[in-house]
């Protein structure tokens, strides 16, 4: 195998078939060295949530990656493979141009609420896919909660675990843990931001944090005209998560969403119901 | 109502999916285990008290351990085959079981290294082989494949593994998953590279016996036509060896695992490979009764002389076995109806697994000098149970990732309501 090695010959078969095999080595040790060299850079530049998120993301279903511009009826369908990084999206820059030049008079009023299937969803503050909000403060920060729909679903948690105040959240990764019914579900922060008070389901909101860098990346969250049909999607998502497999897919003939839905579905399947919705698969 | 599950076990389980109870898995898993652990006895005897465990001898020196490793190389195929497709050929459709397909090939091919070991009765001398290779041997280059193939399957079902649900909350395993994700198109393309070589070579390892007659072929520079028909017929079969296994999957889990379409892109696949390997095959075993037997002196028809392996076995191999499950996978209508696709499938992997045998047992029976008998030989039950253990293990393995991992990335939308 080696020079040293009694028997071996500088030959051309020998250099040959050695050559391929220590090629073949090297090609595999450097492979794991390099994922393991950008892990530990991953690290070093705290990417570890964005990172989250991404691996997350391609093992969501189909129904729970619709792009936002089906939801206005931009497109018939399209599922978005970008990790709703809408500010790295070609598609959804060249739609906004075209929407801002002809739709400037759609801007929601300030303080507006809109009920929506029965969810109080005002239009004051711009939603995350996670069922998360956050509304720009006057003084720069921003406040951050869970949405209507998000909060009937984890009704009354078990325990919340909070971040501490300072704590660095980032976009698309992790807000806050909430545990219910066995299931631990990470709600995912809608932008980042540094922690400066908590709050928690009592005060209406969870978070307020204070900006990083000068300018918020917001253009990933929901608002105006996108919230009525992606709730409907988000409603008929839950529907079918909750759907008895024998009976198959029920819908409402009227009434109001209840406060806590545990405790009307008390059978189902909470962790993958909670897990679907707030997109940990 | 709902069931009572065990919160570690459903804590493990991927969300969105539903898996049988921890009790019904353990009934599954526990004949299987009582086969591995009458299979690790009879490896134990093997090692401890010797090779005469075995009903081989110094002229039937290969026998069902050494079909067992070639059909099963053989359908692990598809684990290399099936990268190619995806991350080099980009064949995005096959993201729907190139999970499976990675723990295939390395159940198969850790299966085989296994019983090799066993094989070759002393298993602590493995390194003798590396240390002092014999580079103009077709059986060192096949170890030495193997053995790198076998670690870059076992780095490729890593990322899967640590995908599972309580593992990926640990963040540097999370992070890692990640990024050997982002570099697995080089292990594909050097698991393409491995596996056309030692596919090539266990074929060549019966194309250069000079002394078998039945086996011994002609080709191309140092490389005999077995070289070439072996890479073909495991890559024809790898993907129908698949195609297989998600349907018995989805049955006995009772669930879609694919969408329908993946089954016909794989029959596709399978069906375009095998067309030419028949032909190829059957060019091949044209010139060799024509031209290669005769001119050492054994007319081919000789062959198929000895009961039971009369001419049936070649119109098996090459018409039953090749050409009407490649005739029926590449058909439009088999391709929409999955059970006339599953049969073909199997007929397919069947095939392989017949050529296997022939070049293994049959080659080893028949008599090569005028005064040879036809040699039987039947296995011993350590073999027997050592080739048990090796299926068993195999279920084992494939039963616990199916449970705990994502193997089929379509099954939660499939199932959803």
């Amino acid at each position: 195998m080696f020079p040293f090695v009694y028997g071996f010959t500088w030959d051309a078969g020998n250099i040959i078939f050695l050559g391929l095999f220590f090629s073949a080595v090297a090609v595999i040790v450097s492979t794991v060295m390099v994922a393991t060299l950008r892990t530990r850079k991953d690290f070093a530049l705290r990417k570890q949530e964005s990172i989250r998120w991404e691996s997350d993301f391609h093992d969501l279903p189909s129904s729970a990656r619709k792009c936002r511009h089906e939801f206005t009826g931009e497109f018939k369908h399209r599922t978005c493979d970008n990790s709703f990084e809408c500010g790295e999206c070609a598609t959804h820059a060249k739609l906004i141009e075209h929407a801002l030049q002809n739709a400037a008079a759609e801007e929601p009023k300030e303080n507006a609420q809109q009920k929506i299937y029965g969810f109080d969803m005002p239009l004051d503050r711009m939603y995350h896919r996670g069922h998360t909000w956050a509304r720009p403060e006057s003084d720069g920060t921003f406040t951050i909660g869970i949405d209507d729909l998000g909060s009937r679903l984890v009704g009354l948690p078990e325990h919340i675990e909070l971040p501490a105040v300072g704590t660095r959240i980032h976009a698309n990764g992790t807000a806050w843990h909430v545990k219910k019914k066995d299931s631990d579900v990470r709600i995912m922060a809608p932008v980042d931001g540094e922690v400066i008070e908590t709050g928690g389901p009592e005060k209406d909101w969870y978070l307020k944090v204070k900006p990083i860098s000068v300018k918020v990346e917001t253009g990933h969250l929901l608002r105006g005209n996108e919230i009525r049909p992606w709730l409907m999607r988000e409603v008929e998502r839950l529907q079918l998560s909750l759907a008895v497999e024998s009976v198959g897919a029920t819908l409402a003939d009227g009434g109001e969403p209840v406060k806590d839905f545990s405790k009307s579905y008390p059978s189902a399947n909470w962790d993958s119901v909670l897990g679907e919705m707030f997109l940990e698969p | 109502m709902a069931e009572r599950r065990c919160p570690v076990d459903k804590q493990l389980i991927i969300r969105g999916v539903t898996r049988t109870s921890l009790r019904n898995f353990f009934f599954w898993i526990l004949p299987w285990s009582g086969i591995l652990a009458v299979g690790l006895y009879a490896i134990y005897l093997c090692l401890a008290v010797g090779l005469n465990q075995t009903n081989m001898d110094n002229r039937f020196a290969f026998g069902v351990w050494i079909f067992l490793d070639l059909a099963v190389i053989a359908l692990g195929a598809g684990a290399f085959f099936t990268g190619f497709l995806l991350y080099i050929l980009k064949k995005d459709e096959l993201k729907a079981v190139i999970n499976s397909a990675v723990v295939l090939g390395f159940i198969c091919y850790s299966g085989a290294v296994g019983v090799l070991m066993v094989d070759v009765g002393q298993p602590l001398r493995a390194w003798f082989t590396f240390w002092h290779p014999n580079v103009h041997s077709m059986l060192t280059e096949v170890t030495f494949c193997i053995t790198c193939y076998l670690t870059v399957l076992a780095v490729e079902y890593s990322p899967i593994v640590l995908k599972n649900r309580k593992l990926k909350q640990v963040p540097s395993l999370m992070v890692f998953e990640f990024e050997i994700h982002k570099v697995m198109y080089v292990l594909a393309g050097l698991g393409t590279f491995l596996s056309f070589f030692h596919q090539g070579s266990l074929g060549g390892l019966y194309g250069v016996l000079r002394g078998r007659p039945f086996a011994f072929r002609e080709g191309l520079a140092i490389w005999p036509s077995t070289f070439f028909l072996f890479i073909l017929s495991a890559a024809a079969v790898g993907p129908s060896f698949i195609l297989f296994m998600t349907w018995i999957v989805s049955k006995i889990s009772k669930k879609n695992l694919v969408k329908k379409e993946v089954y016909s892109l794989l029959g596709k696949i399978s069906g375009t490979l095998l067309i030419v390997y028949v032909l190829l095959k059957t060019i091949d075993t044209l010139i060799w009764i024509n031209k290669t037997s005769p001119s050492v002196g054994f007319p081919a028809f000789e062959f198929y002389a000895w009961n039971p392996f009369g001419t049936w076995i070649l119109f098996a191999e090459i018409v039953l076995f090749g050409l009407i499950p490649a005739l029926m996978l590449l058909n439009k209508k088999v391709q929409e109806r999955l059970p006339l696709l599953v049969t073909a499938a199997v007929l397919a992997c069947a095939g392989v697994a017949l050529n296997r045998f022939v070049m293994t047992i049959q080659t080893l029976a028949l008599p090569t000098l005028s005064f040879d008998p036809f040699l039987s030989y039947l296995p011993s039950w350590q073999e027997l149970a050592t080739f048990g253990a090796v299926i068993a293990y195999g279920v084992i393995v494939y039963s616990f990732s199916f449970r705990y991992l994502n193997l089929f990335p379509q099954e939660r939308d499939l199932n959803q309501l």
